[in-house]
């Protein structure tokens, strides 16, 4: 690019540091543009939505809960669908919308104590917290978003019989507002959504980090880790182990890594390594499987995981995957909990993400390989039979148990989202 | 009130009902014709004929599946506990006077639940693919027309005839909706799974779904789970279609497993009447032939599409896990 157009040329930090000074619908057209052009990729995208997301809340006007929650579903969407290739941007969209079903609740129970009698109180249901929700403590009808295209959802086994008016349909415009019940003030409960937006931004820039301790758990002195195309989260893992255990890493990577001209992939990792006292061995794509049986295990990250345990992963991890499973050596995967994804993807080979195929054949060869289509597989899906151990920043997870944390992290409504933007 | 006489009446009278809505109904039936007395009473009533009705069914898992939901929704309004999160307090009278004024209301809340499947379902029904189905499920056609419904999308069925009476009536319908049906025998299954990568997706519904995820359907489902796994070619994923009111509290722990979990069916492995036919006594109680059962462990069961969504088998457990 011309050096006069790079200045001009959009960032996603430029974008942050603007997000001020221009107006919300004109940053948020930014960010999709970012998105479309997969200038914002990764785990970037987390980030970026619930910055985008906060802007929605702190500048937008709106007077009630359900106005709120209508808004942050519709920019929501339009982010999520500018990237369907990025499903965090979906995540973060169902940990806001709950975030401030949470906060609306909470506002509405704490009036509801004050005016209510004890007896109330008694009607608190003993059963299992995956059932009810804390709002259910108070006998006030429960809360049905009424945005049209809004699934919801409830999960008690006796919707069948209830006595309240839950209307499982999908497309049923009829439904209480939440706001109904309690006028929530909303200068109060936007900053509290602010505040809990801010804690997940928390999170999100903190889950490498919280990884990385149990590094010195997962790696045993005198190891052979294999790190399949390491990100940023493996290479803070692998350095949080360095510092405790003698261990050797073999970090792979296929032909894609674009390094500097004459350096061999991972360079500075390496360097890193290297200077904690880590042997280092560089693995080319083809080595892989010479390698295997020498590995201890194998470990990578995955840009999301899915309800049935499934990943979406760089390409190449499948490979690493696979041959790991010839050989017997469990899969370690790295990925902090709001890259969980609540939904099961309806088609594995719609992940298939395909990329820049210049990496592998550059165009100057065009007339020579003419013959030929080439593909470039960017990112895959990895079936859950392959993944032994989930490394989250909540510790280490196996597949029996995603279904409780999914429940924990996103609120029955917003599961529904999915349909709504059409994720596969 | 002969309480088996309403469930089998209400079971003939409406296409539509489910075995376990069918028990529910019926229970129901039974509070309206018992004259009003203490909590205690009603249930220990309701306890009895609960157990009558289950007695007088060779299969009673999906009756089960029903009657434990009425009798814990019961159950818990005595203990003035909310049943759903959702719900308001109600004391023993109120509740047995929710459940007498809103029958309608119920049977058309299972109804719907077929709709939700549907909605949940057809995501998984992809274009230019085709579906094996199985069976004569109601919530399987459902999908199916749902997805057809869909003009972006357009894909075959191949239709496992196995012997269900209701496959006639569900291919028909699916023909009538446009799609192209072809039928298949149950021996011909394998044949047709084997490399063939246009079969994205195999699609049953179940009587019943056990707490551990696995479920026990018509004679024939296990087979065809195990092959949708097992045949080499390109991944196909098996889905069961189930309204949440199926789930059962129940394992299957060994084998027999169907035996254990309390279905009367006859056991051949034992070679105990060969060549006999059991008739008489033994014959009534026992599991006609053409509804024999068969049990489908969960680890061949992608996951079960219901009304609150598409839950994996591991999911199912602590839906059912706190009943009283």
């Amino acid at each position: 690019m011309a050096p006069s157009q790079a200045a001009y040329a959009p960032s996603l930090e430029k974008l942050l540091k603007s997000l001020k000074s221009k107006s919300l619908e004109a940053s948020i057209e930014d960010l999709i543009f970012l998105l479309k052009r997969r200038q914002v990729s990764g785990d970037e995208c987390a980030n970026a939505t619930a910055h985008m997301l906060l802007q929605v809340v702190a500048r937008s006007k709106w007077h009630d809960v359900d106005q709120l929650l209508s808004r942050i579903q519709s920019t929501g969407s339009r982010l999520a669908q500018a990237a369907p290739h990025e499903p965090v941007i979906g995540n973060i969209v169902r940990r806001v919308l709950g975030l401030i079903r949470d906060e609306a609740s909470e506002d509405r129970n704490a009036d509801e104590f004050m005016s209510e009698s004890v007896s109330d109180l008694q009607s608190l249901p003993p059963s299992a917290p995956s059932h009810t929700r804390p709002t259910g403590a108070t006998p006030v009808r429960p809360a049905l978003v009424p945005t049209a295209t809004s699934l919801a959802v409830s999960k008690s086994m006796f919707n069948l019989l209830s006595a309240a008016e839950t209307a499982d349909s999908p497309m049923t415009g009829a439904s209480t507002p939440i706001s109904q019940a309690q006028p929530t003030s909303a200068h109060a409960l936007r900053s509290e959504v602010i505040d809990g937006i801010e804690e997940i931004m928390d999170e999100i820039s903190q889950a490498d980090d919280q990884i990385a301790g149990f590094a010195d758990i997962q790696v045993h002195p005198g190891d052979f880790i294999l790190a399949m195309l390491p990100s940023p989260a493996v290479e803070r893992f692998l350095l949080k182990a360095a510092a405790k255990r003698r261990f050797t890493a073999l970090l792979a990577s296929n032909g894609s890594y674009i390094s500097a001209v004459g350096e061999a992939p991972y360079a500075a990792l390496r360097k890193k390594l290297n200077a904690a006292g880590v042997n280092t061995v560089n693995l080319a794509s083809n080595g892989l499987l010479a390698y295997m049986p020498r590995a201890n295990k194998v470990i990578f990250g995955a840009k999301a995981v899915y309800q049935s345990g499934g990943l979406l992963v760089d390409s190449a991890c499948c490979i690493a995957a696979r041959a790991a499973q010839e050989y017997s050596k469990p899969v370690i995967v790295l990925s902090g909990v709001y890259k969980f994804c609540p939904f099961d993807p309806s088609e594995e080979v719609s992940k298939v993400d395909l990329g820049n195929p210049m990496t592998y054949v550059s165009y100057g060869d065009g007339p020579a390989v003419d013959a030929l289509e080439v593909e470039n597989a960017v990112a895959e899906y990895l079936p859950p039979e392959l993944v032994d151990v989930y490394l989250t920043n909540l510790g280490p997870q196996t597949r029996d148990h995603l279904g409780s944390i999914i429940s924990d992290h996103y609120k029955p409504e917003d599961m529904g989202l999915s349909l709504l933007i059409n994720e596969a | 009130y002969s309480i088996v006489r309403a469930y089998h009446e209400l079971l003939a009278s409406d296409p539509e009902i489910t075995m376990p809505v069918a028990a529910i109904e019926s229970l129901i039936e039974l509070l309206r014709a018992t004259p009003a007395s203490t909590a205690m009473e009603t249930v220990e009533v309701v306890k009895k004929e609960k157990a009558r009705l289950l007695d007088s069914a060779p299969n009673p898992l999906p009756l089960l599946a029903g009657a434990d939901l009425f009798e814990q929704y019961l159950l818990r309004s005595l203990r003035g506990q909310t049943a759903a999160a959702a719900d308001p307090v109600l004391g023993f009278d109120e509740t047995r006077q929710h459940l007498l004024h809103n029958k309608l209301l119920f049977a058309q809340r299972a109804k719907a639940a077929r709709d939700n499947i549907a909605t949940w379902g057809s995501r998984y029904v992809l274009d230019g693919r085709v579906v094996m189905a199985a069976g004569g499920s109601r919530a399987v056609t459902k999908i199916l027309l749902r997805a057809a419904a869909d003009t972006t999308k357009h894909f075959k069925v191949i239709y496992v005839m196995d012997g269900s009476p209701r496959c006639e009536s569900s291919v028909a319908a699916l023909r009538a909706a446009g799609l192209d049906v072809e039928i298949v025998g149950p021996h011909k299954v394998a044949y047709m799974l084997k490399d063939n990568s246009q079969i994205n997706l195999v699609l049953v519904g179940t009587e019943v779904v056990l707490q551990n995820g696995g479920i026990i359907s018509r004679m024939g489902t296990y087979q065809l789970a195990s092959l949708t796994k097992l045949v080499k070619g390109s991944l196909k994923r098996f889905y069961v279609a189930a309204e949440t009111h199926k789930i059962v509290r129940k394992t299957a722990l060994a084998h027999p497993q169907v035996l254990r979990v309390g279905v009367k069916q006859k056991d051949i492995s034992k070679f105990a009447n060969l060549g006999r036919d059991i008739d008489g006594e033994a014959a009534r109680d026992m599991v006609p032939d053409q509804e024999e059962v068969d049990y489908t462990d969960p680890e061949f069961i992608d996951g079960i599409i219901t009304e609150q969504g598409v839950k994996m088998t591991t999911q199912i457990w602590e839906m059912v896990d706190d009943y009283i």
